[in-house]
């Protein structure tokens, strides 16, 4: 039964986390942008998703909107909102390179999560929004986790599916040319400032899906959830699964979200042996994340496949 | 349809306190549609930055760049391109991501290689056609049997010939090219001229920078020499041998004329 709901979890918060890594693996591995503030999308989408989908507030509630819709429009609103926040970010910061970029897109996550904690109308402060509403999958005769799991992995292999069909086309060219020599580029009528951004937006609206999905599965809504903590998580998952493959982005993230589920589920007597644990949880990560980056694994994967 | 497509007017380039281009009065030069332009002159002369100039890669710090009647003197690179005009550049440019054959087809997909495009699948109908033409110049320029090879792995002087392939597939009306036989063997060369020949006689507009000028004074139908960002001369490939300011300048007492 614990197997059970390891695996189950681990499909579940793999694929969605996924979802992050195969947009990272977009915006960085194949257009070339760091960013290091991956989860303002993530956040955006769940809090859109939860603002869209609430009842309007009452009693000690100190958020002003709730909308009270349904839970396929609050979907939609989390794509659309995640991908308003990469355009306003996107527009004055895509001018910059390399690790200027991943600065200003670090502060600007950061700017966002600081707006979720002080601004008590839009998101209720630090309390969060926790009267997410979400479809219910027992309707289907399916238990409640079983459902979002099986939701989270529909979403993460229609990710999957966008990003190949993009990169397997002119415009996935245009990407690879664009990153590779902006000069080249423009001589053949490439415009390297537009690209950019439609990459930088395009990857934020699956980031913002996940967001909502998210949402729903926790129901709850809070800053505390949406730290740098889960963009590092998937820059972390993109280093382990290799870049420039979209098997090895999932890979990668589903590794990850194993380990820290068996971690997890590991029974502990009393809260110091849990504390410890928790420490050797994420010194072990670190170790591993070494060995990966020294033993670069993906290379010889890709030497062997002869891409 | 006026007879000048490319037209340079009062330019001034300054990096810094530099004047790369212009010298006093700042560059002025024109060319005729469908004309066969050489561009030479010393090392430093100005020539890569009058070509940066007229394709948008740098902006006039003063003067005009007038492309088929239109000011480009503020448009982007991109557009520029877009608007027909190609270029290589003089240190060879590649993407290392593209294979050979993608690294030429990528200046043919100009029309449906955006987002939505891929998406709908839009480009797939075209797509048959467009990889035929690739390989049609592909064999023009001699690098059809490197189609699948990482660029990585090709010379410096086919490099130069892939470029050139890059600009053939597009057919620029206007098309720039910067020391394309630097590093060529003498059978791409001949290749090189077949293309020039051909493109010449199709009324494209050429623009070449050359060092090698047994290969371009053949080829070209006027010549424009440039010193210290100046205009030193102009006239067609026999004046200009002649000419004794341009012999001082550049070619040297001993040039053969």
């Amino acid at each position: 039964m614990i197997l059970y709901s390891i695996i189950l979890a681990t499909l579940m918060y793999g694929a969605v986390y996924s979802v992050l890594t195969l947009s990272l693996n977009f915006q960085y591995a194949r257009g070339g942008m760091i960013n290091f503030g991956l989860v303002a999308y993530f956040a955006a989408g769940a809090y859109a998703y939860a603002i869209f989908t609430q009842e309007a507030p009452s009693g000690l509630d100190q958020y002003l909107f709730g909308f009270d819709l349904p839970w396929y429009v609050g979907f939609l609103a989390a794509g659309a909102a995640a991908l308003l926040f990469a355009l306003i970010t996107g527009w004055p910061t895509l001018r910059l390179r390399g690790e200027y970029l991943a600065l200003t897109t670090f502060a600007f996550a950061e700017v966002l999560h600081s707006f979720l904690l002080n601004e008590r109308r839009v998101g209720n402060g630090s309390v969060g929004l926790s009267n997410v509403d979400r479809f219910d999958p027992t309707v289907l005769g399916i238990s409640d986790r079983l459902g979002y799991a099986v939701a989270a992995v529909a979403l993460m292999l229609l990710t999957a599916w966008f990003y190949n069909r993009l990169l397997k086309s002119p415009f996935g060219r245009s990407v690879d040319a664009v990153h590779d020599d902006e000069l080249a580029a423009q001589a053949v009528g490439k415009d390297d400032a537009r690209i950019r951004l439609q990459v930088f937006i395009i990857s934020a609206v699956p980031i913002g899906f996940a967001g909502a999905l998210y949402a729903m599965i926790t129901t709850l809504v809070a800053p505390s959830l949406f730290t740098a903590e889960i963009t590092f998580f998937v820059w972390i998952a993109l280093a382990l699964g290799g870049e420039k493959t979209i098997l090895g982005a999932i890979l990668g993230t589903i590794a990850l979200v194993l380990f820290q589920e068996v971690v997890g589920s590991i029974p502990f007597e009393t809260s110091r042996a849990a504390e410890v644990a928790a420490s050797a949880e994420e010194i072990i990560t670190g170790i591993l994340f070494i060995i990966v980056l020294r033993l670069r694994p993906w290379e010889k994967l890709s030497r062997e496949s002869g891409a | 349809m006026s007879d000048t497509i490319v037209s340079v007017q009062n330019a001034v380039v300054d990096f810094g306190g530099f004047r790369a281009v212009g010298g006093k009065a700042g560059l002025s030069l024109d060319v005729k549609r469908g004309g066969f332009l050489g561009l030479i002159g010393p090392n430093g002369a100005g020539k890569s930055t009058t070509f940066n100039l007229i394709s948008g890669v740098l902006k006039p710090t003063s003067g005009h760049v007038i492309l088929d009647g239109k000011d480009m003197s503020s448009v982007r690179a991109a557009e520029i391109s877009a608007h027909g005009l190609g270029r290589t550049f003089q240190t060879p440019r590649a993407f290392p991501s593209l294979s050979v054959f993608e690294n030429v087809i990528i200046g043919a997909d100009h029309s449906e290689d955006g987002p939505i495009d891929a998406l709908m699948g839009r480009w797939i109908e075209t797509d048959a056609v467009i990889k035929e033409k690739a390989e049609q110049v592909l064999q023009r320029v001699g690098l059809a049997e490197r189609r699948n090879d990482s660029v990585e792995n090709l010379s410096g002087g086919e490099l130069r010939m892939l470029e050139v392939a890059r600009q053939l597939i597009r057919e620029p009306r206007i098309l720039l090219l910067d020391e394309p036989t630097a590093g060529v063997d003498p059978t791409l060369q001949g290749k090189l001229a077949k293309i020039l020949t051909e493109l010449h006689a199709s009324g494209t507009t050429l623009i070449v920078v050359e060092h090698n000028l047994g290969f371009l004074l053949k080829l070209a139908d006027s010549i424009v020499v440039l010193l210290n960002g100046e205009l030193l001369a102009k006239g067609d490939p026999d004046s200009i041998r002649r000419d004794p300011k341009v012999i001082s300048a550049y070619l040297g007492a001993d040039h053969e004329a």
